[in-house]
């Protein structure tokens, strides 16, 4: 059994963690905050604009070319990846990896995501759907009324219509405080005192048929809870993602956590790792920032999964150089300017810059030879593509933490 | 059609235009201002919000100095809502001339212009974040000033006095009957209607654009130079006071505490358009060089926002045109009746924001003169709206407000702390602003995070409340992270690199806003050239 530090606790952190556990090595997960799932929507994208809408993820991932690290995984390992995701959260991620939900989002689009929470899917877009979008007047994150407006004028991708309609109440997740956090709503949605008033000042404005939509605070400890509110109601409910904090990120990030801790994962919170140890080729240890002095974590191979430009994983200096911020990995470089002017144009070119790698997730020099024998990366520090467009981050993530864990697995001495 | 008349029509809505609407109506005259985008649209909401105590000018420039000092004593007084009293400091860095204090000093005595050498310990104590390394330091009374606030306030108090303002109004031909202005056609750019204004005097307040205003009314061309200045807007207040070099007038010698953000400026370049400014990466470079001289550090901390401004400079034939900086930026008249043989206009251009005021009673005399009136300017002792009680703005201002309001109203904007209440009473009382106009006067989105969570919810409660419709608003919130990034992408790095791919993975990630159904631009954005004035390129 090999010891293996992963470093960073986002969607490719956690996978890699439980993966490597589930093979057997003794692992050691480092991790300065929560990661990335709470910026997300809260599902598990595969594939989702290419760039026209796909309705089945899997298949566009087989036409997927480089620099899209998908064109070097392979439809094998991000098969392979949705299927351990379902497997590592039974109950919370349902879905067909060769069909994609179309969802609506907190600005009223319909976005199209593989996987997803079942507290999600009844807000699967479909002709002829008759939905109520409801507010909460303390909740200044989620404007029923401009989600069901968008939602209305919006041709649905099956080409056909749905109808829907707002509905603002006012419920206080604290006595007397008017600008609540979605999580100060999650935490009240936890306690079915709560979930009893909530019910009690909606039901009565609810039409027969409705499937209502509500933003995603229904709980974050009891996983029961948007159940109950539906059995309550009497009436299908789906939870609509809001920006972050992302409650329904926190639930799989919890779960993901839970899960990692069974298996055996030390998890260290809440240390940034500032510094390594090499030699001969190889990472011999990484370094946590902690007074009155560093300390370091041997291991015999590492995972690097700290994110991209959002996480501070890849820094962008002053004068133009991007740096890889850990290891001083050797990232790509594009041959323009690394921004264009136009907001809403093509991906803004410095956010493609990334970690180059090979298929065992090794991070490579200029000449394509891997840095260090022992250190694979995965997710969003990994070069060719951003994400966020094409909804494709998720998939990244799992199947390269996959990837590099099951790389591992075949070099263990 | 529609059809006004008024004894004036002032062209231009920046600070010169409104102080010259409000001088000409506190004087009795009727008066209509045209301006082709929002107030303080153009060179006044494009500076670095200094209120000059005349300190930069007591060597270089004595007269603007003078008046500086006096203008920044009364606008103190009158506009105090609109002025932060911060004092500033002069301060001799590593490597420049230790004698031009001397210099400095005896040019302030003279001048008129309030100013103390005080121990460079004494500078560093208060500004502990300033060049550790100056050699001597001197006191003025620099303070800041809210260009916005500044032109709304005296906008204002013109319509208390019978003006009316036409925003979003297009001047597209002075007729005239060939020896006399006659009247002022114009577009409203949101209604579409012509407006066609009668009037016998047209004063052309149109800054870096009142040449193509004068070639309007068939005048010989009026040669305005405009001088392009960039500056960047630095994440929290790194120092609390104006920080000036004190050496001669040059680039990037000066950092201004502006509300919650240290503005560092400027540079000076001639361009053709004042349309279209470019932030040039070299400049940006030469920018940040000039804050590391101020404030060793200066790179590692968060740029924010970046701008460009066209100072309307008047040629001069004393120096070269190209020489933009050391022109006089006092402020000159144009009688083109002398001029052109053609009665009933003035052009003003020059100057600068501290002496609107002045320049609006030079120009309201040299009109009065012109008809033969005798109307005494009332401007520098009567209060604004608003600013009755003499007490200037603090930078906490706001956080007290949100304290005691903390339990009626949820903040918007964190970064700004602007209050659902701010908002929704700005749009209704604007019901067809852009984003864009309402952060002028609140300053919505211009935090650090640029828009990221409040833009959504400034369009979200606009919907809510009825005041939009979901399409416009949805338009709107777009156009209006469009324009944020235009200022932000030429400064990128470090920190705002986060920020915005955090407002990436919101925007297109979780939203997926590219894929709201509509057009990309709704009609919320009259005029292509009216965009904020960056390209595209470089």
């Amino acid at each position: 059994m090999s010891r293996v530090v992963v470093i960073g606790a986002g969607l490719a952190g956690w996978v890699a963690a439980n993966r490597l556990a589930d093979n057997g090595h003794s692992v050691v997960l480092l991790h300065k905050g929560l990661g990335g799932l709470q910026l997300g929507q809260g599902s598990i994208d595969v594939f989702g604009y290419d760039p026209a809408r796909v309705t089945n993820p899997i298949a566009a991932v087989a036409a997927a070319s480089a620099p899209h690290p998908y064109a070097t995984l392979g439809t094998g390992s991000v098969v392979a990846a949705v299927a351990y995701l379902k497997q590592l959260l039974p109950g919370l991620l349902v879905g067909d990896p060769e069909a994609n939900y179309q969802l609506p989002t907190a600005v009223g689009a319909i976005r199209p995501t593989c996987l997803a929470q079942p507290s999600m899917i009844a807000g699967n877009a479909h002709d002829g759907a008759s939905w109520v979008i409801v507010g909460l007047r303390r909740l200044k994150d989620f404007s029923a009324e401009l989600i069901a407006a968008n939602l209305s004028r919006t041709e649905l991708p099956d080409g056909g219509r749905l109808q829907a309609r707002a509905i603002t109440i006012d419920v206080a997740a604290r006595e007397s405080e008017i600008d609540s956090t979605g999580l100060t709503f999650a935490r009240a949605f936890d306690d079915p005192d709560f979930r009893k008033r909530f019910t009690a000042a909606l039901a009565p404005q609810l039409k027969p048929g409705e499937t209502v939509g509500l933003p995603a605070v229904l709980g974050l400890a009891d996983p029961t809870a948007w159940s109950d509110v539906a059995a309550n109601l009497g009436h299908d409910v789906f939870e609509i993602p809001l920006p972050p904090p992302s409650v329904l990120g926190m639930r799989l990030d919890q779960a993901l956590r839970a899960r990692a801790l069974e298996a055996g994962v030390r998890v260290v919170p809440g240390v940034r790792t500032v510094a390594f140890d090499a030699e001969g080729g190889r990472v011999r240890s990484v370094s946590i920032a902690t007074e009155p002095a560093p300390r370091s974590f041997t291991a015999d191979a590492f995972v690097l999964a700290t994110g991209g430009f959002e996480s501070g994983a890849l820094e962008l200096d002053s004068y133009g150089q991007v740096h890889e911020a850990l290891f001083d990995l050797p990232v790509t470089t594009v041959d323009t300017a690394l921004f264009h002017g136009d907001y809403w144009g093509p991906e803004q070119p410095l956010f493609t810059i990334g970690v180059p790698v090979n298929a065992a997730m090794q991070p490579l020099d200029a000449s394509g030879a891997s840095v260090y024998a022992n250190l694979h990366a995965a997710g969003g520090i990994l070069a060719g593509n951003a994400g966020w467009r094409d909804k494709t981050g998720d998939g990244v993530a799992a199947a390269s933490a996959l990837a590099a864990a099951d790389a591992i697995g075949k070099e263990r001495p | 059609m529609r059809r006004l008349t008024a004894d004036v029509v002032v062209i231009g809505g920046g600070s010169t235009g409104a102080g010259v609407v409000r001088d000409v109506a506190m004087r009795g005259y009727s008066a209509v201002l045209v301006e082709r985008a929002d107030l303080g649209q153009g060179t006044t909401g494009r500076f670095h919000g200094l209120l000059h105590s005349g300190g930069r000018y007591v060597v270089s420039d004595p007269e603007s100095a003078t008046e500086c000092a006096q203008e920044n004593a009364i606008l103190t007084r009158i506009q105090s809502e609109a002025v932060e009293a911060t004092g500033g400091y002069f301060v001799t860095c590593p490597g420049d001339d230790p004698e031009f204090a001397d210099k400095f000093l005896a040019g302030a005595t003279a001048t008129g212009v309030p100013a103390r050498e005080v121990n460079v310990s004494e500078a560093l104590r208060n500004e502990p974040r300033i060049n550790p390394g100056i050699l001597r330091a001197v006191e003025v009374q620099d303070g800041t000033v809210d260009g916005w606030k500044l032109v709304w306030g005296a906008a204002n108090s013109a319509r208390e006095y019978g003006a009316e303002i036409l925003t979003y109004h297009r001047v597209t031909k002075i007729e005239t009957n060939g020896s006399a202005v006659t009247a002022v056609l114009c577009t409203d750019l949101r209604g579409g209607d012509e407006v066609l204004i009668d009037t016998n005097f047209v004063l052309n307040c149109a800054g870096p654009w009142a040449g193509q205003i004068a070639a309007m009314a068939g005048a010989h061309p009026v040669d305005v130079i405009p001088g392009r200045g960039i500056m960047i807007a630095m994440n929290h207040r790194l120092v609390n006071r104006v920080v000036n070099r004190l050496i001669y007038p040059a680039d990037g010698d000066i950092l201004v505490p502006a509300h919650t953000v240290s503005i560092i400026g400027t540079t000076d370049v001639k361009v053709d358009n004042p349309d279209h400014l470019k932030i040039e990466a070299n400049e940006v470079q030469q920018m940040l060089d000039a804050g590391e001289v101020l404030v060793p550090g200066f790179r590692n901390s968060r740029a924010l926002h970046a701008w460009a401004g066209a100072r309307p400079l008047i040629k001069d034939d004393r120096v070269a045109a190209s020489d933009t900086r050391h022109m006089s930026r006092g402020m000159a008249v144009i009688d083109h009746s002398e001029r052109d043989g053609l009665d009933g206009m003035l052009t003003i251009g020059g100057g600068k924001l501290t002496t609107y005021r002045l320049m609006a009673e030079h120009i309201t005399d040299a009109m009065c003169d012109k008809l033969g009136e005798k109307r005494a300017c009332r401007t520098a002792s009567e209060a604004i709206p608003g600013s009755e009680s003499t007490r200037t703005h603090r930078v906490s201002d706001r956080l007290a407000d949100r304290e005691a309001d903390r339990f009626d109203s949820q903040i918007i904007c964190e970064c700004e702390l602007l209050s659902r209440k701010m908002f929704t009473d700005a749009l209704a009382a604007q019901p067809n602003a852009s984003f864009d106009d309402l952060r002028r006067q609140l300053r919505l989105g211009m935090g650090p995070c640029q828009g990221g969570f409040c833009s959504l919810r400034a369009g979200g409660i606009a919907v809510a409340d009825g005041a939009l419709d979901a399409e416009r608003a949805s338009g709107l919130f777009r156009l209006f992270l469009r324009n944020r990034w235009l200022g932000i992408w030429p400064i990128l790095y470090g920190e705002q690199v986060r920020q915005t791919a955090l407002d990436a993975w919101i925007f297109q990630g979780t939203l997926d806003t590219e894929h709201l159904p509509g057009p990309d631009a709704e009609a919320v954005e009259p005029d292509p050239t009216l965009a904020p004035t960056t390209t595209k390129e470089s």
